[in-house]
């Protein structure tokens, strides 16, 4: 398998790894050749998760803004984002591989909720780590993990957030690497994660591709998603990437463009190796990894996926910024047009449509709405009473 | 043979206790030193050395770490090895980072296993910088040819799974990838992680050419404890 999308890519961790990710490799290989295991999977993705998910007409949204918009409704998977996409097959995975603890990473909570939940439905014991910041403002998933079994380990070291989170997950990974399967959430770190992750999301884009043409018998010109690490938006890209489809990948601009107060890695970064990976990356001149700043903690890092740095470099995919107050707008604008309630991450792709619409006048465009928003609504009091 | 090498955390506690434990190795000859420089994101260490880079990175960056290192290398007169994360070398460009430490004698990388090494030991090798590959208990007999027959300075032996700060063990399938590492092996093979005093130096000496301590040296210092310490060692 190759390790590398162009330049990016790779396996920078320790040499303890190493052995561990190759092992990877090798299970992910017959695991995608193994009939069963396919079959279980899809049966899971359906009966339990609730796929295929709808693609949906935002009737509303499109008349107030000139254009045409689906949306992809991840919100609706159990658990309430696209993250279970991905849990489901890691621990099939894992499983396959006779692993039997589960060790993850999470920043706004929804991929330990994910982890946990796969956790429970195959009785693996599951840790979940997440920044002290994190735990603060998505504490509703905190409790739901609790409830599903997991025990969730506070990071107070570092930013705190999901940069942190990963920090201490790679750390349990390296001494408990023989029994543990490190089910990492976004399509980031060393190869094969990249691989693996966009190959369980895809189901996105596969679906959203039939869904569109059935219900329009024709292509979108634009694709739209929010981009954190990059799993939602690898997912839905990747059913489209072919086609002559406009692709944009929305990151977090934050307050300002300013390093430290933004995580617009691919619009503002330059290359470099975190968390495994050589990929865009924020950082300061000497090569210290920066303070990123979002009102969402799912977007809320300093990296990204290798792959989408390729997609960048090659300019297959657009990537923007989408700032706090833009998407706090289309939170609340979309929950009062439609009735929808998103993510605060997926908000940011909402509010990158909504402040570009002279942009897509009268295209149709296809947003993914990776989660819903009901884990942000302490954020959104808090800020209510500060009026914002 | 049993080869005493003492990592440092570069500048730190302060600049001037940094130099003065630099000055104690060269009294208490020890074979080598390595400088570790600080990255914001080091997930190979344990807490304590976490902390420390953290503390310095609030005042320095790495051309402070390089001029220290320079320093470092007037006072010390066996070999001198910088300890970092890729990214610390990649952020700065490979070219120019080697250009400017052409003095020390290696580069141990914590985050760079062998199979990406390639890249950056072309660079080294341009400017007579060695890179110190890794042999660990995950390592199999292939892995340890491959880098036994590629090395050319000394081999690290990560001693557990794990982070940096740990307790010392070898256990029996780990002492005989030891063994295997340094059967034939035309570089020393030296045990590194979780060594904290002379019986586990003893211990690691059975079977390696020799240790470095890290994180207790660092606790040392940073206690005052260093000069003692490093005395109990010899
Ligand atoms: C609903 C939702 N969307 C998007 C993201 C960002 O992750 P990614 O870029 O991997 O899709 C998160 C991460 O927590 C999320 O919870």
């Amino acid at each position: 398998m190759k390790r590398y999308f162009g330049e990016y890519g790779g396996q920078f961790v320790p040499e303890t790894l190493m052995r561990a990710l190759s092992e990877l490799e090798e299970a992910f290989l017959n695991f995608k050749k193994n009939m069963d295991a396919k079959k279980e999977l899809e049966y899971y993705q359906k009966n339990y998760a609730g796929r295929q998910t709808p693609l949906y007409y935002a009737k509303n949204l499109s008349s107030r803004i000139g254009c045409r918009v689906y949306l992809k409704r991840e919100d609706l998977l159990h658990t309430g984002a696209h993250k279970l996409n991905n849990t489901l097959g890691q621990i099939l995975l894992a499983k396959f591989m006779g692993k039997k603890r589960i060790i993850a990473e999470t920043g706004a909570g929804q991929h330990g909720v994910a982890t946990a939940t796969a956790a429970a439905l195959l009785g693996m014991e599951c840790v979940v780590y997440m920044g002290k910041k994190d735990m603060e403002r998505q504490s509703p998933n905190v409790e739901r993990m609790k409830l599903l079994g997991a025990e969730v380990v506070s990071v107070e070291k570092g930013s705190m957030t999901l940069k942190s989170a990963i920090n201490e997950t790679l750390r349990d990974w390296v001494k408990n690497v023989q029994t543990t399967h490190y089910l990492l959430g976004s399509a980031v770190g060393p190869h094969p994660f990249p691989v693996i992750v966009k190959y369980f999301q895809e189901v996105i884009g596969k679906e959203a591709r039939k869904q569109i043409l059935k219900a329009e018998s024709r292509l979108p010109d634009s694709v739209v998603a929010c981009v954190g690490g990059g799993s939602n938006a690898i997912g839905i890209f990747s059913g489209f990437v072919k086609d002559s489809v406009d692709m944009i990948g929305v990151e977090a601009g934050g307050e300002s463009l300013e390093l430290g107060k933004h995580s617009a890695t691919l619009t503002m970064g330059r290359p470099g190796i975190l968390h495994g990976a050589l990929s865009y990356l924020l950082q300061d001149e000497y090569g210290q990894v920066a303070d990123v700043h979002s009102i969402s903690a799912g977007l809320d890092y300093p990296g990204v996926g290798p792959e989408h740095s390729y997609l960048k470099d090659i300019g297959r995919v657009r990537y923007d910024a989408c700032f706090d107050n833009e998407a706090l707008e289309a939170f609340r604008l979309l929950s009062r047009l439609e009735g929808i309630i998103p993510a605060l991450e997926s908000s940011h792709a909402v509010g990158y449509v909504i402040k570009h619409s002279e942009l897509f006048k009268d295209k149709l465009v296809l947003i993914n709405l990776s989660g819903r928003g009901d884990k942000d609504l302490g954020i959104i009091a808090s800020l209510e009473e500060k009026n914002v | 043979m049993c080869k005493k090498g003492i990592y440092l955390v570069c500048d730190y506690p302060t600049k001037d206790s940094f130099f003065e434990a630099v000055r104690v190795c060269d009294d208490f000859n020890m074979d080598f030193l390595e400088i570790g420089f600080p990255f914001s994101d080091p997930v190979a260490d344990g807490s304590i050395i976490e902390s420390a880079a953290f503390d310095v990175l609030k005042k320095e960056n790495v051309n402070n770490f390089i001029e220290s290192t320079k320093e470092v290398k007037k006072l010390f007169r066996n070999k001198l090895y910088i300890m970092t994360y890729a990214n610390i070398v990649f952020g700065c460009g490979m070219e120019k980072f080697a250009a400017a430490v052409g003095f020390v004698d290696g580069l141990i990388i914590a985050d760079l296993p062998y199979i990406e090494s390639r890249r950056l030991k072309n660079v080294l090798n341009k400017y007579g910088i060695n890179l110190i590959h890794f042999v660990t208990p995950e390592s199999s007999c292939a892995d340890i040819d491959k880098i036994k027959k590629s090395s050319n300075d000394f081999i690290y032996f990560v001693s557990t799974r794990g982070i940096t700060g740990g307790a010392f063990s070898l256990d029996d399938e780990t002492r005989k990838k030891v063994i295997y590492t340094k059967q034939n092996s035309k570089n020393d093979v030296i045990v590194g992680f979780g060594i904290q005093n002379k019986d586990d130096i003893k211990e690691a000496c059975r079977y390696a050419d020799g240790v470095v301590i890290g994180t207790q040296a660092v606790k040392n210092l940073k206690s005052g404890d260093f000069y003692s310490f490093v005395r109990d060692l010899v």
